[in-house]
């Protein structure tokens, strides 16, 4: 018994050691879960050592009747009992306190009492066993009693709140706008949030009590707080203005400041003449104070609305997790709410039973959100039983309109959404009647502008929103786009498309422009031989024509078997050297650093090409960059070399392309050279020359140009 | 790997266990205290599949519409007619009061002041100021709530972008959507809660990269999703020819069996993720094509976004788009849309930037307006920084540029429980400080975390033995904007 009681006391020792250790370093702890559990057992354990207590008590005032040797060994026991759960008791609330936002003050004057009461019973149990002086015993055990009293009733406060014993007694009446002066129902709570902590008859910080209007009148050490009539000679009211790293600045640096409408309403009630009686009624109507407060007033009423409290109870987190799918989404509108939002997606996979699941929640269900759903007027009997709902989305469901009579059952319904249903007047009238119903979204649906307006006459307090955009102006169109990607394959279709339903696209295929009237339709994908600029423009009834789309569309032709470069191209540009002009690989046009490109400046463009047989080629297309602000311009000259090996070449055609004459977007272009070789050839060479000095009219006139190409055809 | 370094501390004989039974109680206790992790499963390394907001929220979803490279706010919203007068006249230094340049004004001797080139006027009842660029921006000003007196840390493009995606200016630190995908998951389980469309305008541009919606150190379940440009939205959705649905899930649920042997074995959570992600694909292959369908959508819509909105990759088309997803539950689209960054030629482009964006946003906010969805989206135009009061490099007769502006610019939001109509802010008349309401970045993220339901202190998470948030150790909400 003796060592088991020993190795109790020790353990009871270390716990000592850990409350103390608690009490200083709490902030630089982290709780795991199983102890935020134990932590939450601390209401539990904390009645144990009360219970204990009385209990040793009532046997130490009885102790002659008992057998002397049993009161000794009952008391020993009961105290080490006391004082393990005590302990135990204030270990587990320091858990409970790392979990959640208590008010700091309270809960420092019990965490102290608390750790106390626990030392206290620690020393009672040593005291006891060691058998010292006895008077002195029952003396610290008096002490502990009262540290059980403070500790319990500072811990209740926290739980309960402050008053809570006596609160059925001295309630205050609730101050309206009517029954309070402008101070007490507008200036006070102000006061009372933000400065009171400070500024009150215990802490008086500058000498200045705000907490009692004569005090408050009379100011603090530096002077009054506020002179009648005249806000910006007032003390406080600089100190609210005072730059943040102000030392006068009020509140200080890292207390929860003022928000400019509660500025406005201490200096307005200064500048009306800071009178402590007067009523809302008895300011005049123009009086800025009234106009601020009467606002404040209505915004705060607002703002209770959004924060509703609910009546029925919350369902068990079990149901709302069942009723969860991948395509029905159920979740409480917020952290400890017992009102349920349910949004349902995809409608390939929407069923009825699944509406009717919901029964389970009837009640909890406040936010139905079904848009684009196939919901039937027949479901809305169904919705008809969730009498909570306070918002229901139908927009773009098949709902017709009978079945909204249904709907007259939510007597909470606040807003209902119709858009692009097929609902008509008659039905809507229907649910406008109900007493909640504050916004109804009729956009697309079979319901006129006119009946709009006469509907929302009738119904004035329901806002009634249709269509929204009216402009009678013809726009453009966009242009058409072309579906391919990179170079395309010899016998690939070219596809166009443009997404607007009902458009006509014409072509221009070889430089020509494209004609709405007369001019070539795109009526279905084409195939191309050879590279070209397509030109395309789209238009459409009630639409302008669209701007004319022009795009070069590199169509592949005879591939060498091998391409080599003459002349090295820029370190920075190397791309994929001579390889990388013969594999369809096409560059953008504003990625020049890209592996598809070479680029060259210091020297011409040299690369020969070795087809493995003979062959007569019409035209080659170098596709080349044009980047006018970052220098990148067609070249300057190009020539074509052809022979039967690389060493015996003549010059087949030079060509000088034509030069761009100002600033222009960024492009990947084909620049054609038409050859027309009679005789077949094996080799064929391109030399090109990048422009050697920018013309007049460019920002860097004079400088090199760059020459950069990403592929080379040849048909 | 954890899981044995988590068994191997666990080995602790049974003369060792008693041995420290004495004095050893509280040492356990206060290890596992110390180290959370020491006593934890392994199940909670998975993902958090949906959180909830923490107060009724405001609104549900996002959609933020990033002006990438920082758009002119004096050429745009706030209108500073003493620029006008002034143009040509020299920066105060009591204006400038030291204010750093970057690198490309910081060699100019001059600061020329210079005044808007486009008109201003007053809209709508809040009698908003916007400039002639923005028509149809102007004819929605009462839904719109402007911040003026937005201002920024950084002054350079990535450090300020990524300082108002992720709150902070270094990179690798979870964006604002991953947040928001963190704290409250997805509402629609077929979709990613966080999406990311790109588009490029005329002016000169500025890169977007994916660190911007990079998940950081949370789960990459919460990474954005970044949308392609072309006509395919989500590339390699489409299963390939001759492979029916039946068999793709078929394919799946086997792979699922063998990754969970991994995940067993292993107990690396990433695998648990990509589980889920190939689950996700799967249900996307449905739900991506209803939504790159535009047949469904009304010739008017059309009308309304602009003809660009059928041309994917536009800024147009990923309003459009963003619309779409944010009706089926995304709680945050993120647009970028580049070309702002005008530091020379603001008469040639502003007008094509601001013509490209215009039309569809207003749009956008009048679309979701008759569905009814304003209430519930909040919806966020603005940029990384504002742009100088004085010209770039020599004041040319008709044509200037502004260099960047860390110290105020103008952002717009509206819908989701911002106050519609409200002008919050003022700059002073130079168009350069603040002199009332300055909204920081930070400020402006906890705001718009408000807005969502969530405490901008709680939304937190563990990494490298300190707790993150988006508004790191900084941040007020801006109840006045509140609703």
């Amino acid at each position: 018994m003796e060592r088991v009681a020993r190795i109790f006391v020790n353990v009871i020792f270390c716990i000592q050691i850990l409350l103390t250790f608690l009490l200083f370093f709490e902030d630089r702890i982290a709780l795991p879960p199983w102890l935020q559990v134990a932590g939450r057992l601390h209401p539990l354990v904390l009645h144990l050592p009360i219970g204990f207590f009385i209990f040793l008590a009532v046997i130490i005032i009885f102790k002659n009747q008992l057998e002397a040797k049993s009161a000794e060994r009952i008391i020993h026991l009961g105290l080490l009992f006391t004082s393990f759960v005590a302990s135990m008791a204030a270990l587990f609330g320091f858990f409970l306190s790392l979990q959640d936002d208590y008010g700091n003050d309270a809960l420092t004057n019990h965490k102290v009492t608390g750790v106390l009461l626990s030392w206290f019973c620690y020393t009672l149990l040593i005291w006891n066993r060691q058998q010292r002086n006895k008077k002195l015993f029952y003396g610290l055990g008096a002490i502990t009693f009262l540290a059980l009293i403070v500790a319990g009733h500072t811990g209740a406060e926290l739980t309960h709140g402050e008053n809570f014993v006596l609160a059925p007694i001295s309630s205050a009446p609730k101050l309206t706008m009517e029954n309070a002066s402008v101070y007490e129902f507008a200036v006070q709570p102000i006061l009372d949030k933000k400065c009171f902590s400070c500024h009150n008859e215990a802490k008086a910080k500058g000498g200045l009590v705000m907490t009692s209007v004569e005090k408050f009148q009379k100011g603090g050490k530096n002077g009054e707080a506020f002179i009648a009539g005249k806000p910006s000679e007032s003390r406080m009211i600089k100190a609210l203005y005072l730059p943040m790293d102000h030392d006068e600045h009020m509140p200080p640096d890292g207390k929860p400041q003022l928000t400019s409408v509660e500025r406005a309403t201490i200096e307005a009630w200064i500048k009306s003449g800071a009178d402590f009686e007067k009523r809302l009624d008895q300011f005049a109507d123009g009086d800025s104070l009234k106009f601020i407060v009467a606002s404040f007033a209505a915004s705060n009423v607002t703002a209770t609305e959004i924060e509703k409290q609910y009546d029925f109870p919350a369902v068990s987190l079990d149901v709302v997790e069942n009723l969860n799918t991948p395509f029905r989404s159920v979740f409480p509108l917020h952290q400890n709410s017992p009102a349920l939002q349910v949004d349902f997606f995809l409608k390939e996979s929407f069923q009825t039973s699944a509406l009717e699941e919901l029964k389970t929640i009837a009640k909890q269900l406040v936010v139905l959100n079904l848009s684009k759903m196939p919901v039937t007027d027949k479901d809305l009997a169904i919705i008809s039983g969730f009498i909570n709902v306070e918002a229901l989305n139908l927009n773009f469901t098949k709902v017709q309109g009978p079945g909204l009579k249904d709907l007259q059952k939510l007597k909470n319904l606040r807003s209902l959404s119709l858009a692009g249903t097929s609902i008509k007047t008659d039905d809507l009238e229907h649910v406008l009647n109900l007493s909640n119903l504050r916004e109804v979204y009729i956009w697309n649906t079979q319901i006129t502008e006119a009946d709009r307006v006469a509907l929302s006459k009738k119904y004035p307090d329901v806002e009634l929103v249709g269509e929204l955009f009216s402009e009678e102006k013809i726009l453009k169109l966009g242009k058409p786009r072309v579906e391919n990607d990179g170079v395309i394959r010899r016998g690939d279709l070219i596809a166009l498309k443009h997404n607007m339903p009902g458009v006509a696209v014409s072509l221009g295929k070889n430089g020509s422009e494209p004609d709405s009237i007369n001019g070539e339709l795109y009526k279905a994908p084409f195939t191309a031989e050879e590279t070209f600029v397509l030109k395309a423009k789209a238009c459409k009834k009630g639409w302008y024509c669209s701007d004319v789309l022009e795009v070069t569309c590199f169509v592949e032709g005879i591939s060498p078997t091998n391409a080599e470069l003459l002349s090295p191209a820029d370190p920075q540009y190397k791309g994929k050297g001579g390889e990388g002009l013969i594999d369809l690989q096409k560059g953008f046009a504003d990625i020049f650093k890209e592996s598809s490109w070479l680029g060259y400046r210091d020297q011409p463009f040299a690369a020969a090409f070795d087809f493995g047989k003979e062959i007569s080629l019409n035209k080659i297309v170098i596709s080349y960059g044009k980047n006018i602000g970052g220098y990148i311009f067609p070249p300057e000259a190009v020539e074509v070399w052809a022979g039967k090996s690389l060493n015996d070449l003549t010059l087949l055609t030079k060509a000088n392309p034509s030069l761009p004459t100002g600033y222009t977007p960024n492009t990947v272009e084909a620049l054609p050279i038409t050859i027309n070789a009679k005789v077949p050839y094996r080799f064929y060479k391109i030399v090109a020359k990048p422009l050697a000095k920018l013309p007049a009219w460019h920002n860097s006139k004079g400088e090199k140009g760059w020459f950069f190409l990403d592929e080379v055809f040849f048909y | 790997m954890e899981n044995e370094f988590l068994k191997n501390r666990f080995h602790v004989t049974r003369r060792h266990f008693l041995g420290k039974l004495s004095l050893g109680l509280g040492s356990v206790a206060l290890g596992s205290l110390l180290i959370p992790d020491l006593l934890k499963s392994g199940q909670d390394g998975v993902p958090q599949i949906s959180g909830l907001p923490h107060f009724a929220p405001k609104a549900k979803r996002i959609i933020y519409l990033f002006q990438n490279g920082a758009p002119s706010q004096l050429e745009s919203f706030d209108y500073k007619p003493l620029l006008n007068k002034m143009t040509g006249e020299e920066l105060p230094a009591s204006i400038r009061m030291g204010q750093r340049l970057t690198g490309m004004t910081s060699g100019q001797d001059k600061f020329p002041l210079v005044g808007s080139h486009f008109s201003f006027k007053q809209y709508g009842q809040s009698g908003a100021w916007v400039s002639e660029l923005f028509p149809h921006t102007a004819k929605i000003v009462d839904e719109l709530c402007f911040i003026k007196t937005m201002h920024t840390e950084a002054i350079n493009h990535d450090p300020a972008l990524t300082f108002m995606q992720s709150g902070a200016q270094q990179g690798n630190r979870p964006s604002m959507g991953a947040w928001l995908s963190y704290g409250l998951g997805s509402e629609n389980k077929n979709l990613p809660a966080y999406c990311v469309l790109l588009s490029r305008g005329r002016g000169n541009g500025q890169g977007v990269y994916s660190k911007l919606w990079s998940n950081g150190f949370l789960d990459s379940v919460h990474q954005g999703v970044q949308f392609s440009s072309s006509e395919e939205r989500v590339l390699y959705l489409k299963d390939p020819a001759g492979r029916d649905r039946e068999s793709t899930r078929k394919m799946l649920d086997h792979l699922a069996q063998l990754n969970s042997i991994n995940y067993k074995e292993f107990g690396d959570p990433e695998i648990e993720a990509k589980i889920q992600q190939y689950e996700m694909a799967y249900r996307m292959q449905t739900a991506v094509p209803e939504l790159s369908d535009l047949s469904s959508e009304p010739d008017h819509i059309i009308k309304m976004y602009g003809a660009d909105c059928l041309s994917p990759g536009t800024y147009a088309s990923n309003c459009l788009l963003a619309r779409k997803l944010s009706e089926s539950g995304v709680r945050f689209v993120q647009l970028y849309h580049q070309g702002w960054d005008q530091h020379d030629n603001m008469v040639g482009e502003m007008p094509l930037q601001a013509q490209d964006v215009d039309r569809a946003t207003a749009a956008l906010v009048t679309d979701l307006k008759q569905r009814g969805l304003l209430d519930e989206t909040l919806i966020i135009w603005g940029g990384e920084f504002g742009r100088t009061n004085y010209c770039q490099g020599n004041l040319k007769k008709n044509n200037y540029g502004r260099d960047h502006h860390p110290r105020s610019y103008t952002i717009w939001m509206a819908g989701g429980g911002v106050r519609p109509g409200l002008v919050y802010g003022e700059t002073d008349d130079f168009g350069y400080n603040i002199i009332k309401n300055p909204v920081h970045v930070n400020d402006f993220h906890a705001t718009v975390l408000h807005l969502m339901g969530l405490n901008h202190e709680q939304l937190t998470y563990k990494h490298l033995g300190r707790r993150y948030r988006l508004t790191d150790v900084a941040g007020k909400v801006v109840q006045d904007i509140v609703a």
